[in-house]
């Protein structure tokens, strides 16, 4: 055995396959000679490792190759939101582009009689709906990959969109989870006088519901809307987010969520004046990014407060970067001196937004955040 | 007709011996609810199969030795450990932190720990291995490629006899002692260091 090569001892021993008299051999010499001990077990580690290390490899190999085989779908939640999200909105779209063909695509102005929101500088951000051309392509492939999911009769049918033109779009946010919702209210009465034929929303898994005015306020910019349907809800419960009675601080960091276009579209920033447009001390200057389609959009601080509802942005000059959102004071205001008297509306007062990371706060807000489509023939 | 692996106990040991029955059964009841645990929790559908076949390769270090004393199911482990690893890893990123939305559930400190136990001897080992790589790819042909075809592709010395061009699988195995001990000597003064 001491001729022996040291590596055929070890494979032997760790196999048990050594003799009774091998056994007291190796003890022997293990223990009267250090630098054989040493590396005898030096040998047996690097064994045992190179063993598990190619058993390891070989065990990741086979994982590679089941996941493969197995091929498991991707998680059928995202799968929805691609069925769901889409067919109203290139049916829309359609229509849309043949609107858009004979109206101009010029920027939207607000017509208001307030002189400061004639101003060419002031620019409100509701989306006309424009050519949608250079989507057409993609919107084809999505068009086969839903015949494809509704061969596959994964998802039912989704409801059909409104038959109408749609004029403009803004985004809204519920104030109450019974169908109460807020949007600025030059995306309602898009042209400063004309009432439209009739205003939806479309939700986050693309279904629209019919809307009703309930109040507004052309001077502060804000129209409080409702859901024409019965027993309608937002979403599973009570809002996540309250309303913040007074005005915040500059500097305050926000964000928003909106639709500029059938896409949520988050974006953040901070509160850069406490004042808006030329001083107005109903609304606040931000920096922060935003454009055509989301107005009505809520403008919400770090913990879940609402402070504002975007409105314009500054179109020229120095105000060119500014974004301008109405306070939450004026909706609140609002809802006390002007709604009809038969309304019962109560803000939510538990706010649920404050501990979670922003990822999630967006989550949370996706059910009470949607797209608001005017219609005019 | 096989019959289907009956207990966890069973699953545990086929698995430990790399089965690929056992695996696939496994992996079949497992990865949807990682899966769908993963998208809502900040992931995506790409980093659950990464995810979970590195639970699967803890599992897989734990059995080999010989410990099948799961606290939990075998299903309950998985997930666990799949939390556990995202959630490192989220920390490791530096995101916002990550809210423990369901840290309410039956994990209590003791098993929590558990698992960070083993996911520590798990990386203890990922670390040791990739020693033992550096070591195998300094070590010079033909030795890294005859260790290599042994070690890692499982293959006998009769099949590296032919493939290297050895007259004889005796003469190939004698060879690899000699391969083996200049990994050793690579392998140990590295660690020195």
């Amino acid at each position: 055995m001491y001729n022996q090569n040291i590596w055929e001892v070890a494979e032997t021993y760790m196999s048990g396959a050594l003799s009774e008299s091998e056994k007291q051999d190796l003890k022997i010499r293990l223990e009267t000679d250090i630098n054989f001990a040493n590396e005898f077990y030096e040998s047996i580690e690097l064994i045992n490792s190179i063993e598990g290390s190619g058993k390891q490899r070989r065990f990741r190999e086979m994982l590679r190759d089941i996941h493969q085989k197995q091929s498991v779908p991707a998680a059928p939640r995202q799968k929805a939101k691609l069925i769901w999200l889409r067919p109203q909105s290139w049916r829309t779209a359609g229509v849309a582009a043949g609107v858009a063909i004979l109206t101009s695509t010029i920027t939207f102005w607000s017509l208001k009689p307030s002189i400061k929101k004639n101003d060419s500088q002031y620019t409100t951000i509701s989306r006309e709906v424009a050519v949608i051309k250079k989507v057409q392509a993609q919107q084809q492939v999505e068009q086969n990959k839903l015949k494809q999911d509704l061969k596959n009769n994964l998802k039912p049918v989704p409801p059909p969109p409104p038959p109408s033109d749609v004029k403009y779009t803004g985004t809204g946010f519920a104030l109450t989870n019974d169908g109460y919702f807020v949007t600025a209210n030059h995306v309602v009465h898009y042209d400063g006088k004309n009432e439209p034929d009739s205003v939806y929303i479309q939700n986050h898994d693309g279904q629209y519901f019919k809307a009703y005015l309930v109040a507004y306020d052309a001077g502060a910019d804000i129209a409080v809307m409702r859901v024409e349907k019965k027993n309608f809800h937002f979403g599973k419960g009570e809002l996540p987010y309250v309303f913040a009675t007074g005005k915040s601080g500059l500097g305050e960091d926000i964000f928003t969520l909106g639709y500029p276009n059938d896409e949520l579209m988050y974006s953040k920033g901070y509160i850069s004046s406490k004042n808006g447009y030329n001083g107005d001390d109903q609304q606040y200057t931000l920096e922060l990014p935003a454009g055509h389609g989301q107005s009505g959009s809520p403008v919400i601080d770090n913990d879940g407060n609402v402070l504002g509802i975007l409105t314009a942005i500054g179109s020229q000059g120095d105000n060119a970067s500014n974004t301008y959102a109405v306070s939450s004071e004026a909706l609140i205001d609002l809802l006390h001196n002007q709604l009809p008297n038969e309304t019962t509306l109560h803000l939510p007062r538990i706010n649920k937004l404050g501990h979670f990371d922003r990822e999630r706060q967006i989550e949370k807000m996706e059910p009470y955040t949607f797209s608001v489509k005017v219609y005019k023939k | 007709v096989q019959s289907p692996i009956q207990t966890e106990q069973q699953l545990l040991m086929a698995l430990a011996t790399g089965d690929r029955k056992a695996t696939e059964q496994i992996y079949r009841q497992n990865y949807k609810v990682i899966d769908g645990w993963l998208n809502k929790n900040g992931g995506h559908s790409s980093d659950a199969a990464d995810l979970f076949q590195e639970a699967l390769v803890v599992l897989f270090g734990k059995v080999q030795g010989g410990d099948f004393k799961l606290t939990s199911s075998i299903g309950t482990y998985l997930f666990a450990i799949c939390k556990h690893l995202w959630y490192k890893k989220l920390e490791k990123q530096r995101r916002d932190p990550v809210f423990f939305q369901d840290s309410h559930d039956a994990e209590d400190n003791e098993t929590a720990l558990a698992y960070d136990s083993d996911i520590n001897v798990h990386h203890e080992r990922e670390a040791h291995f990739e020693q033992l790589d550096v070591a195998l790819e300094q070590v010079g042909e033909p030795c890294r490629s005859l260790l290599k075809a042994f070690y890692h592709h499982d293959k006998n010395m009769q099949e590296i006899a032919a493939d290297f061009g050895y007259t004889n699988p005796e003469n190939a195995k004698n060879q690899k002692y000699k391969c083996l001990t200049r990994l050793r000597k690579l392998f140990y003064s590295q660690q020195a260091k």
